[in-house]
């Protein structure tokens, strides 16, 4: 897997019709602190967006708006086609389609690799075990490792976790993709088969939201780029616009002290 | 070598490409000899620690040792262990508790089967201990010679400080077809007082006090000696010299014991008859003759005759081997062959040496039980030698424990080799255990029903009538508590948990308020308030035969709410990712609890877990005060009996040992636990 070339990534073309997901006037507070301000997005299918921004800025925040994690407190959220609300069936339903990356794993330490991955898929979509296992292991076949299902997670190196719980996700064959920082609790030398699994994945037409502070990603794979500050979208756009041109004093601070 | 000159901005270590080499580490650096000098020896400090520790538990073994094999009266325990393990149940009882007890090995052989190998070592060790249980007792058995018992037999009346004793002329004994009795006047102890006074082993009332007198006639002796050495000297004030010589006008040194009782001085007559009073053989003996030796008929009751010829000025001390103090016990039974007659009152008499049993059949004379050789009168005194105790107090209890254990272990061995066997035939390759597993699972959820069966009874007649709750005792109660109060306390520490996180506030309130108000009071006065408040609150829960029952309820609730807390402790530990992943996957809310957080937030307490568990199993002893009769409680009801009064120091040192092999085992199990499956992996 690792050793494959990964063909580049032809750019999206952003339809304006029937985006996946619609954010309107998002506004959320957690106490007296204003975390997202009137954060509007649109994301067409297929449409992968990356999210970059200095600590703080809201866009985990974001995302975990996106499959609830995390209540928004006024404003829209429709995720494809449904609205997220306090209707508990919604939110269920809006979580079997979006499948979710987090920084720190978060795989479950008690389970093997394989029942990490077939937990969700018999429980929540009610598959056989059989057909949950056929399924796992194709999957630990597309992240690169196989030979690990039937480890314990405490067994594995970070990369190979957070491989895990890529699949683990897509075991759930999910519309949406979101990746909460997916690579920064790793070792530098365990980035690249990460991010190449992500890769992959974007190639392979999946929607996906990455919050990400790996700019080479974001250049090669993103559609857009949103860049967050003080819980606002700054400014957004291509990688090449964004990375080249970027027209607001803030974006230009925040790439020159990073790139 | 680069030298500082040749020094280049990079330089390849091309050593690195090569298989590095590996130099063992230094002789004193590894082994036990190092471990000894770093742990033990490390600094001036830790080796007076080392040693002063070392001493004080050489000293403290050594002292107990000596306690234990020259003082201790055992006989409390090998005579009772009946009583320990399952109180005063009714006889067929024996059969069914042994049923379940061998029931639990089976399960526990398959659940080892299940989850470990046993190693060949470990079978090895097993069957050497087997092996010693019943080759130690047989060769004690067979080397070592028991004890004689010292009679005394005469007219006179033997005083000793306030005592006065007649020997009595007739006493009644029990002995086992093909015994040999051996009776002859004890030898060289005359001679003396020093020699009375030493003298150990059996002894009745009336020797005990010729062996006192003896003893107190050499201590005003020595006390007399003592204070003439004082008064000689001159270290005493004008004071301490009035005091002494008062003293020492006051002391009158009594003739020798051995003289004035004219101990073995006079022939004796001495007869044995069976229990219909047909003669069996008499001889009259003196110091010099043979001693009069009788091959035992058949097993019960015999009399012994004892009388100094016309003479009431002389006492004779007999050294007698095969007759032996025994102890008497009564219980109601019912006859198994005529079911219409009430329970009869079963007279049981046991030989305190070897556990030698006769039922009824005890002689009279003119109506009256002719006297025992009762162990209260005929105990064992003065420092036991070593011999002694492996014949009177090892080999007994060995010799009762060997095939109960033995089955244990058998039982145990068959259920995992039958798991191990069903393994191989049905297992499928890739989970060579699930079949052991599942049969371990099934059998461990039919226990408590199999339990409850052979415990409690379910038809009024026939091997499986229904048994006495007021009767359960011993281990059996204490097991049944314990494992009662695990197995419900556990469901609901869990729910109280959970509901004390509840979002829901009648929920959360109520728990915490239960948690918070149990963990305020102790578990003496929940007992007694189910003892004592339940019967006024609700009568028809309330009588006698329900007190066992509500022991367990009480247990169980009280040790809900530590479980409780112990549980909760467990889910707070846990990362808030976890549930996190576990919504982000869609679980609902019951399925995050029972897959994701319940399981991790267990595995993460169960040291705790189990540490509530062994003292909610120590903590079973406290229904002794409320009157039930659990380890703890025949303790107390032993240490009652007349004929162990004040043992309460080798009943407590038994059950000891009982309550800490439980404890141990519950450890050892639960390390391994932590140590399985993920929990394993999880500390990679």
């Amino acid at each position: 897997m690792n050793a494959q070339k990964i063909e580049e990534k032809p750019k999206t073309e952003i339809a304006g019709d029937e985006p996946i997901i619609i954010c309107r006037s998002v506004n959320k507070w957690f106490g007296e602190f204003h975390v997202l301000r009137d954060v509007s997005v649109e994301v067409a299918p297929k449409e992968v967006v990356v999210v970059i921004g200095p600590s703080g800025s809201g866009k985990s925040t974001f995302i975990r708006c996106i499959n609830r994690l995390e209540e928004h407190q006024e404003g829209q959220i429709i995720v494809d086609g449904m609205e997220l609300s306090h209707d508990v069936r919604n939110i269920a339903a809006v979580r079997r389609e979006i499948g979710m990356v987090f920084q720190q794993f978060n795989l479950f330490p008690h389970l093997t690799v394989l029942q990490n991955i077939t937990l969700a898929p018999t429980k929540v979509r009610r598959r056989s075990r059989d057909d949950a296992d056929t399924k796992a292991m194709q999957l630990l076949e597309r992240v690169g490792i196989p030979e690990q299902a039937n480890k314990y997670p405490g067994q594995l190196s970070g990369g190979q976790q957070q491989r895990v719980a890529i699949a683990r996700a897509l075991a759930m064959e999910p519309k949406i993709m979101l990746f909460d920082e997916p690579t920064s609790a790793l070792d530098p030398e365990m980035i690249k088969e990460v991010l190449d699994v992500m890769k992959e994945l974007a190639h392979s037409g999946m929607t996906m939201i990455v919050v990400t502070h790996e700019m080479g990603f974001a250049r090669e794979v993103a559609d857009r780029v949103l860049f967050f500050d003080q819980g606002r979208i700054v400014e957004q756009g291509t990688p090449d616009y964004f990375f080249e041109s970027a027209q607001h004093p803030r974006t230009k601070l925040f790439l020159s002290q990073i790139l | 070598m680069t030298t500082i000159q040749e020094r280049r901005p990079g330089v390849i270590n091309e050593a690195y490409y090569e298989e590095p080499a590996t130099k063992p580490p230094p002789l004193l650096a590894v082994g036990p000899l190092a471990w000894v000098r770093e742990n033990l020896f490390g600094s001036l400090m830790d080796t007076c620690l080392t040693i002063a520790g070392t001493l004080l538990v050489i000293g403290v073994i050594w002292s107990f040792l000596a306690w234990a094999i020259s003082w201790a009266n055992w006989f409390s325990v090998t005579l009772n262990l009946r009583l320990f393990m399952i109180g005063r149940v009714e006889q067929f009882m024996d059969l069914r508790a042994l049923v379940l007890a061998l029931f639990i090995c089976f399960i526990l052989g398959v659940n080892l089967a299940a989850l470990a190998r046993v190693s060949r070592r470990v079978w090895g060790a097993l069957t050497i201990t087997l092996a010693l249980l019943y080759l130690l007792p047989a060769l004690i058995n067979a080397t070592v010679p028991l004890p004689p018992t010292y009679l005394a037999a005469g007219q006179i009346e033997i005083v000793s400080g306030s005592v006065t004793e007649v020997p009595v002329p007739t006493l009644g004994f029990i002995a086992h077809s093909g015994e040999t009795i051996t009776i002859q006047v004890a030898h060289g102890i005359a001679d003396s007082d020093a020699a009375l006074e030493k003298l150990n082993s059996f002894t009745d009332r009336a020797t005990n006090a010729i062996r006192n007198a003896a003893e107190n006639r050499l201590e005003t002796e020595a006390r007399i000696a003592e204070l003439n050495t004082l008064l000689a000297g001159d270290t005493l004030t004008v004071r301490q010299r009035e005091a002494a010589s008062s003293e020492l006008a006051s002391l009158e040194v009594p003739p020798p014991v051995n003289e004035a009782l004219a101990v073995n001085q006079t022939p004796v007559d001495v007869r044995i008859l069976d229990a219909n009073f047909e003669p069996l053989a008499s001889a009259t003996l003196t110091t010099d003759t043979e001693p009069l030796t009788i091959a035992v008929p058949r097993d019960g009751w015999y009399i012994l005759e004892k009388s100094v010829e016309g003479n009431d000025s002389s006492v004779d001390i007999l050294a007698i081997n095969g007759v032996y103090p025994i102890l008497e016990r009564n219980f109601l039974r019912s006859d198994p062959t005529d079911t219409n007659a009430g329970p009869q009152r079963v007279y049981q008499y046991c030989r305190a040496t070897d556990i030698f049993m006769v039922e009824g059949g005890r002689p009279r004379i003119d109506g009256e039980d002719i006297p025992a050789i009762g162990i209260i009168d005929h105990q064992y005194k003065n420092a036991r030698p070593f011999s002694d105790y492996l014949i009177l107090m090892l080999a007994p209890l060995l010799n009762q424990i060997q095939l109960p254990v033995a089955l244990f272990v058998a039982l145990t061995a068959i259920g995992y080799s039958g798991a191990r066997w069903v393994d191989r035939q049905f297992s499928p390759a890739s989970k060579p255990r699930s079949t052991s597993r599942r049969a371990a699972t099934w059998l461990w959820i039919v226990l408590p029903v199999v339990a409850f069966i052979l415990i409690a009874g379910i038809m009024p007649n026939g091997p499986l009538q229904f048994s006495d709750s007021q009767l359960w005792g011993g281990l059996l109660l204490t097991m049944l508590l314990t494992a009662v109060g695990i197995v419900g306390a556990f469901p609901i520490g869990i729910a109280l948990a959970l509901g004390r996180r509840s979002s829901l506030p009648v929920v959360s309130t109520f728990s915490t308020l239960y948690i918070e108000v149990v963990r305020g009071v102790p578990l003496v006065t929940v007992l007694f308030m189910s003892m004592l408040l339940v019967p006024f609150v609700i009568p028809s829960l309330g009588g006698p035969d329900t007190a066992p029952y509500r022991a367990m309820v009480a247990v169980t609730l009280f040790s809900a709410a530590y479980l409780a807390e112990n549980v909760r402790g467990g889910l707070q530990s846990l990362p808030p990712g976890q549930e996190e992943a576990a919504k982000a996957l869609g679980l609902a809310g019951w399925q995050i609890t029972l897959y994701i957080t319940l399981p991790q937030a267990l595995r993460a307490v169960i040291p705790a877990l189990v540490g509530q568990f062994i003292s909610l199993y120590k903590d079973t002893s406290l229904v002794a005060i409320v009157g039930l009769i659990d380890l703890t409680g025949v303790t107390k009801n032993v240490a009652a009996q007349t004929e162990f009064q004040s043992l309460l120091r080798e009943t407590y040192v038994f059950i000891s040992v009982i309550y800490f092999i439980f404890s141990y085992v519950m450890s050892v199990v639960s390390r391994r636990i932590e140590a399985s499956g993920s929990g394993a992996a999880r500390r990679v």
